[in-house]
């Protein structure tokens, strides 16, 4: 199975591709319902303008800061997106999902790939973004350790792996359940709060800063987003790091057992 | 009631060439082909009639059908439905007609059948007294008993197609198009619903086109047929008429008290099969006297039918005949 | 008209009993709601931090939570109303089953945009009603009598523009094949309603006040509420509204025409 897999991948990789560019009026749609950073970008400026914003740690936040900050959070945003738990309740609903299983290759795999096959589209849509993040003086907020810079692939990996197989767990609770969409709705909202993607986290109350540092969703978008603008130096990451493959690791193990239960009780009543 | 002439209803395709190359070019610049899914067809419906539509699959049966019930528009030609022109969509007109789809459902799927009635009810100004009288027919006709309090999810494909049906009548449309309705069902259901159907067909006078992939729905049902084929119309007069003129032979099926060989058969006409103790045999149409006479004189016959040749058969060589004209006068 | 009132006690029926047939779903519904409604007021408490933060110029802490308690209504308005029926179309668009309400005779616009209410929703009426009571017991006084009822008529134009904005983006569904990310694209813009339009610059505050009129639809009235919007901003966004609306009636119809001359 495995083998088979591996060797459909390239396939599988250009089928994806060549989708993501048929349905270019959807991707663009997409890019636009992800612009939120770029509406906060403008919140937080205009908050910043007069006095600088002192997060819980004692950083002071002027305008610069918050714009590379969000700059930095909408690039993080489109490379570690993922969507394979709307697909999932989608084909559940309307019982296309036994295609996909008729094929032979891990349906898992097949998710992962459609949605890893989108990323060159949104890494060019993201260009313009890193272009003014370089050019401007924003760049003095990023981070200046080359060493922290090689770490940054390993957590911007790590938050793709968290996003897609939450989405996977949560997709496949849609095998035992019908409002599991909804229960994506909660991890969305939660995730708004609790990734950084609406405010830096040191801005929170400190108890919800405390919190934040156990949750998933800091590690999704939060981390990749400080090693880029330099909170962290290279031996403050590590541990981070650590503790996002340790939530990496915990919901791929989870979401495989789901998806195992719900598929066994998928074939027992046929959906 | 239903005037068709020279319909014609031509789509717009996106074309989408296969490869990394075309999908990346077609990011800037896409092209279009026309497909002519109705190319010019004429004809008239009496009110009453039951029509079938016949043709293989996108000859354009469907596309005509969505164009009288006015979801499509034509590119040309005039349609009028009872004095309506159906791409208006007035209120009147959508309420002297029903289109059933046997692929799609109306029905609230989470919700039970009666909820749906109900729905519809409301939307078609029904009054309630002639709501309650014609779902009691319906139901009679159709025995759904409890199955309207049951939620639609949980009811077997037949049953939900029963109650697509009820659904579809609760505003007693007088004109019925009905797209595969019995798609899907097994035999037993095919008859209860083409049943059902010629049965509100006579007792409500209401006019009926239908489209089927089982000829013998359309055996059945409509003593008139339409052959559509690839947009235009190849045929339109009473199903027997078609198969004489496209088969005129006759199937004669010989069953013997002892096996016979074929070359015993053979003198009699062109054998079809001769398989022990029975022989099918390929006869025209006048010739079928002679040759029964001359069997039973020649051979130990026990029994004797003689029958037209499968509508399968019939449809497959028609279509096969009306390809091949299309490539003669291409070439 | 009476016909029509009808029908839309049958489709409220209709969503009630959906509601009742999945309990689970309905309890699961209430925690989200409640849910959401709490992260609507979070990143505001994050933005004036404890009265620490200057926060956003020109408005006060209370202010700002008065556009907050519009931000919370028409949420609501917009999950309990609107996106449902949304994405009713969004799947009688993949189901192909669009062809059935078209074939009924009663206004398509009105069958699909009252199929489906997500009545959990009436909650947000009763936690804006809080937020403003808090609201104004920050600003240190009750609003006047003539700008709530401003406000209110407001509130009614507000509910328009939302609905109108919701069915330019259904026209839009008719012409996108993959159209799962329309609900989304709706909601991730709507939320940029929670601040008060001051805060963006020119060029989106021009955007957000006659393209996409977030603005009129919680700004505006936190403004009449609190008493500072010009009786010319008033009428304005009444006549605005009416325009929005006619152009969005008039897309419907185009889209329609679209969709049955196309051929689905």
């Amino acid at each position: 199975m495995i083998g088979r897999s591996l060797r459909a991948l390239p396939a599988l990789v250009r089928v994806g591709f060549v989708e993501s560019l048929a349905y270019r009026t959807e991707m663009i749609i997409w890019v636009f319902s992800t612009t939120m950073p770029l509406v906060m970008m403008t919140l937080w400026t205009a908050v910043a303008r007069s006095v600088p914003v002192v997060g819980g740690g004692g950083k002071s936040w002027g305008t610069t800061a918050f714009v590379s900050y969000f700059l930095s959070v909408f690039i993080v945003r489109q490379l570690i997106s993922g969507w394979a738990g709307w697909e999932m309740y989608y084909e559940v609903r309307q019982g296309t999902l036994a295609m996909r299983l008729l094929r032979p290759i891990h349906p898992l795999l097949s998710y992962g790939v459609g949605n890893l096959a989108a990323l060159p589209l949104r890494a060019a849509v993201t260009l313009p973004v890193i272009v003014v993040l370089f050019a401007t003086n924003a760049r003095d907020h990023l981070s200046h350790d080359w060493h922290v810079w090689l770490l940054f692939p390993f957590a911007l990996v790590g938050g793709w792996v968290i996003t897609f197989f939450a989405n996977v767990a949560i997709g496949a609770l849609s095998l035992f359940m019908e409002s599991s969409v909804k229960l994506m709705d909660v991890w969305l909202a939660a995730f708004f709060v609790f990734s950084g993607y609406l405010f830096p986290l040191d801005l929170f109350p400190d108890w919800l800063t405390a919190a934040a540092k156990w949750l998933p969703f800091r590690y999704q978008i939060g981390l990749p987003v400080e090693l880029m603008t330099g909170v962290h130096t290279w031996e403050s990451a590590l541990p981070l790091l650590a503790k996002q493959w340790a939530w990496a690791a915990a919901l791929i193990v989870a979401s495989l057992a789901i998806w195992n239960r719900g598929l066994a009780r998928f074939q027992a009543f046929g959906g | 009631m239903i005037e068709v002439q020279q319909l014609t209803k031509h789509y717009r395709v996106h074309k989408r060439p296969p490869g990394l190359a075309a999908a990346l070019k077609s990011l800037f610049k896409r092209e279009y082909t026309a497909v002519k899914a109705v190319d010019g067809i004429t004809f008239d419906i009496k009110a009453g009639e039951r029509v079938g539509f016949l043709g293989p699959n996108g000859a354009g049966k469907t596309t005509t059908l969505k164009t009288l019930a006015g979801l499509l528009h034509p590119s040309s030609g005039q349609v009028r439905v009872d004095g309506h022109v159906p791409q208006k969509r007035e209120a009147e007109y959508l309420k002297k007609i029903m289109l059933v789809m046997g692929q799609k459902q109306q029905l609230l799927w989470d919700l039970p059948p009666a909820e749906t009635f109900e729905m519809n009810r409301a939307i078609y100004d029904v009054p309630r007294a002639d709501f309650t009288r014609r779902m009691k027919e319906l139901g009679d006709l159709l025995e759904l008993g409890e199955l309207v309090n049951k939620p639609t999810r949980q009811l077997s494909l037949g049953e939900r197609m029963k109650c697509e049906l009820a659904a579809a009548l609760v505003h007693g449309p007088k004109v019925l198009f009905l797209d595969e309705p019995t798609i899907g069902l097994d035999v037993s259901m095919q008859v209860v619903m083409r049943d059902f159907i010629r049965r509100y067909n006579e007792q409500y006078g209401a006019t009926l086109i239908l489209t089927s992939h089982y000829m013998d729905d359309v055996a059945a049902l409509c003593p008139r047929v339409i052959v559509i084929d690839k947009g235009t119309l190849s045929f339109d007069g009473k199903l027997d008429d078609l198969v004489q003129k496209v088969r005129p032979e006759k199937r004669v099926t010989l069953r013997f008290s002892q096996p016979v060989t074929r070359e015993q058969v053979s003198p009699l006409g062109q054998v079809v099969t001769c398989e022990g103790a029975q022989a099918v045999l390929q006869v025209s149409h006048d010739q079928v006297n002679s040759v029964v006479g001359r069997a039973l004189a020649t051979l130990p016959v026990m029994d004797l039918n003689v029958e037209n040749p499968p509508l399968e058969e019939v449809m497959s060589e028609l279509f096969a005949r009306s390809r091949a004209n299309r490539e003669e006068q291409a070439a | 008209m009476g016909r029509y009132l009808g029908l839309l006690s049958r489709q409220l029926r209709t969503s009630a009993l959906l509601a009742a047939q999945y309990r689970w779903d309905f309890v699961v519904d209430g925690v989200v709601s409640l849910f959401f409604m709490a992260t609507a007021i979070v990143p505001l408490f994050v933005v004036y931090g404890d009265a620490s933060r200057p926060g956003i110029p020109g408005w006060s802490f209370g202010e700002a939570l008065v556009v907050t308690g519009w931000f919370i209504l028409l949420q609501g308005v917009l999950d309990g109303a609107v996106n449902p029926g949304l994405q009713a179309v969004i799947d009688h668009i993949r189901k192909g089953t669009l062809d059935f309400v078209l074939l009924k005779p009663a206004d398509a616009q009105f069958l699909v945009s009252t199929a489906r209410f997500q009545l959990w929703r009436v909650t947000s009426v009763v936690v804006a009603l809080v937020v403003f009571v808090i609201a104004f017991s920050r600003v240190g006084r009750a609003p006047a009598v003539l700008d709530v009822a401003a406000s209110l008529v407001l509130l009614v134009s507000a509910t328009l523009l939302l609905y109108s904005l919701w069915i330019l983006i259904v026209s839009a569904a008719f012409f996108v094949v993959k159209v799962d990310n329309l609900t989304y694209l709706f909601s991730s813009i709507f939320d940029a309603a929670r601040w008060p339009s001051s805060v963006f610059p020119n060029v989106l505050r021009f955007v957000f006040t006659f393209v996409v009129p977030l603005a009129l639809m919680t700004t505006f009235p936190a403004e009449a509420m609190l008493g500072r919007l010009e009786s010319s901003a008033l009428v304005g966004s009444l006549l605005g509204t009416l325009v929005f609306a006619a152009i969005a009636r008039w897309t419907w119809l185009k889209a329609i025409g679209h969709y049955t001359s196309a051929g689905g």
